[in-house]
């Protein structure tokens, strides 16, 4: 039931309410349609960015991609727990590890058997949302996870503008041009260390951004 | 027969005969021009007929928009102009410089695009022209003092409603077309839409064709459009009216009163696209197409409707009272 009902879902409601009312662009996503598997890797500013990658999705990756979103946040009410875990087919992790959770596999461990498992993954380097239009460094998770899988390739995002539609600590959406710029898929060399595997992931996301877009990030004024 | 089929005729048979004829003859036009471009794109390959091919994509679209708008129920062509309407004012929303405490204010403006076209749909003169101007200018700045930001309160508060009149109270007049009512004239709302279109369309081709012919170099305003001319200019609006005096048998007007609807068109669509040039230009916008989605689809269209469709509508409201 949830293999059908989501394609749809997504294909018939969400993609068209993200780009005829939102205005959400989505660019270059047709490299998308020949990869297997796959880690996207995109910058972060809002709730809305998880949305409106999975929606760019072709059909046949919907469920086969999990996001990889921080287990305190997303756990905190029901409604937010059912929907994250359901509808966007999120994974949740421990962003804190402390004595209790000391006994369970950590996350890297956890992502790692997701993706022998043939499942691609959705993350947000960055760790949190941070300031709209700062790209803050990237967590070495996603290069471990890299280094750990020789062959498989990262497909950076970026994401303009999504910062003004949903802002951190902001329940009102509203509609502004924004766009999801997908890159081309980089398999990173296996040979390389786990600090030059990150330092490739953040240029690629980076080399994404152009500078006239820059005001599209934030609003211009405060 | 058929009973799809037998709608489909009765449909056809309701159209009246001059708007038939002028759609034979766009679209005549639209599939002539189509064919020749794609000849000639097979044989020389360059960039002129790639952006050529392009423009005349866009003008099938409007076509097809235009003739659902003035032959389908006129439901679709609220919908439709509803849309357009709502999408501008997203695209002049997304470029403005306004400030995080706006979002509530920005919020309310979608919210009033429906009701603005609910009014004009039904055709309550009082309410479509006070809605936007009065209310929606006192609701406006006093949703931003509730938000408590007093900083650069002033440049939003001029800049949104400004927005608001631009892109949803102007083309909204467009649906009240369909409201007003002529002794002995059957084409109705549809003749007058197409009128209006038409002649704003032609009018920009006109400018352009004369500012190449006659080759002067008196520029009108050259630091915010280049390559306007007098000369192109006058001669561009004295066509527009010739034409307007042609194409009358659309509406109910004399011949003087369409050469000063088309002579007004005419200086509107001018003056609407110096208008959105110049804040293209503030904004630092120069490629508009790929700075932003779809901003050189609606917007750069409408630019020279804008102004001149609630001129128009005012002066033929007028002129229905007269009759």
């Amino acid at each position: 039931m949830k293999r059908i009902l989501i394609p749809i879902f997504y294909t018939l409601l969400v993609r068209p309410w993200l780009k005829y009312i939102i205005g959400v662009r989505f660019e270059n996503v047709k490299g998308l349609r020949e990869a297997k598997q796959f880690i996207i890797i995109a910058n972060h500013n809002s709730h809305f960015d998880t949305v409106s990658i999975m929606a760019s999705l072709p059909p046949k990756h919907f469920l086969n991609t999990h996001p990889v979103a921080a287990g305190d946040y997303f756990s905190k009410t029901k409604v937010l727990d059912w929907v994250s875990k359901n509808i966007l087919n999120t994974i949740h992790i421990n962003r804190k590890r402390d004595a209790s959770t000391g006994n369970q596999p950590s996350t890297i461990d956890v992502l790692n058997g997701l993706l022998k498992q043939g499942k691609s993954l959705l993350l947000f380097p960055e760790g949190s949302r941070g300031e709209p239009g700062v790209m803050s460094d990237f967590k070495s998770g996603i290069a471990v996870l890299l280094k750990r899988n020789p062959g498989l390739p990262f497909i950076p995002v970026y994401l303009v503008g999504f910062g003004r539609v949903l802002p951190k600590e902001k329940t009102l959406i509203i509609a502004l041009n924004c766009k999801v710029r997908y890159g081309e898929p980089i398999v990173p060399d296996p040979n390389k260390s786990v600090d030059e595997i990150l330092e490739l992931t953040q240029a690629a996301v980076k080399s994404l951004r152009k500078r006239d877009e820059r005001r599209y990030d934030k609003f211009a004024f405060d | 027969m058929n009973p799809d089929f037998q709608n489909m005729l009765k449909w056809y048979n309701a159209i009246p005969e001059e708007i038939k004829l002028v759609f034979f003859f766009v679209f005549a036009l639209l599939v002539l021009t189509s064919i020749t471009l794609f000849i000639f794109d097979r044989i020389f390959h360059n960039k002129i007929t790639k952006e050529l091919i392009q423009r005349t994509n866009s003008w099938w679209k409007i076509a097809i928009g235009v003739f659902i708008i003035g032959t389908f129920p006129r439901i679709y062509g609220t919908v439709i102009v509803a849309f357009i309407s709502y999408s501008t004012l997203r695209e002049m929303l997304s470029i403005s410089p306004l400030r995080a405490s706006d979002r509530l204010a920005i919020f309310l403006c979608y919210v009033a695009v429906p009701i603005q076209f609910y009014l004009a749909h039904v055709g309550f003169y009082n309410g479509f022209i006070i809605f936007i101007t009065l209310i929606m200018f006192m609701l406006i700045p006093i949703i931003l003092v509730l938000s408590g930001n007093t900083r650069g309160i002033g440049r939003s508060m001029s800049i949104i409603p400004a927005i608001l009149i631009v892109t949803v109270y102007m083309p909204s007049h467009l649906m009240m077309l369909f409201h007003l009512e002529f002794k002995d004239f059957l084409l109705g709302g549809t003749g007058l839409l197409l009128y209006v279109i038409i002649l704003t369309s032609f009018n920009d081709i006109f400018q352009y064709t004369w500012e190449k012919l006659l080759g002067d170099k008196k520029e009108i305003m050259p630091k915010i459009i280049p390559n306007r001319t007098f000369g192109g200019f006058t001669l561009g609006v004295m066509t527009t009216a010739g034409l307007a005096v042609l194409i009358r048998f659309l509406t109910p007007f004399t011949m003087w009163q369409a050469v000063l609807l088309g002579t007004t068109i005419g200086i509107c669509g001018f003056f609407g696209d110096v208008l959105l040039s110049a804040i293209k230009r503030d904004l630092k916008i120069r490629d508009t197409g790929s700075v932003l989605p779809g901003l050189g689809g609606f917007l750069d269209r409408l630019d020279s409707l804008i102004i001149a469709i609630p001129i128009y509508y005012h002066i033929i409201r007028y002129i229905a009272q007269l009759s």
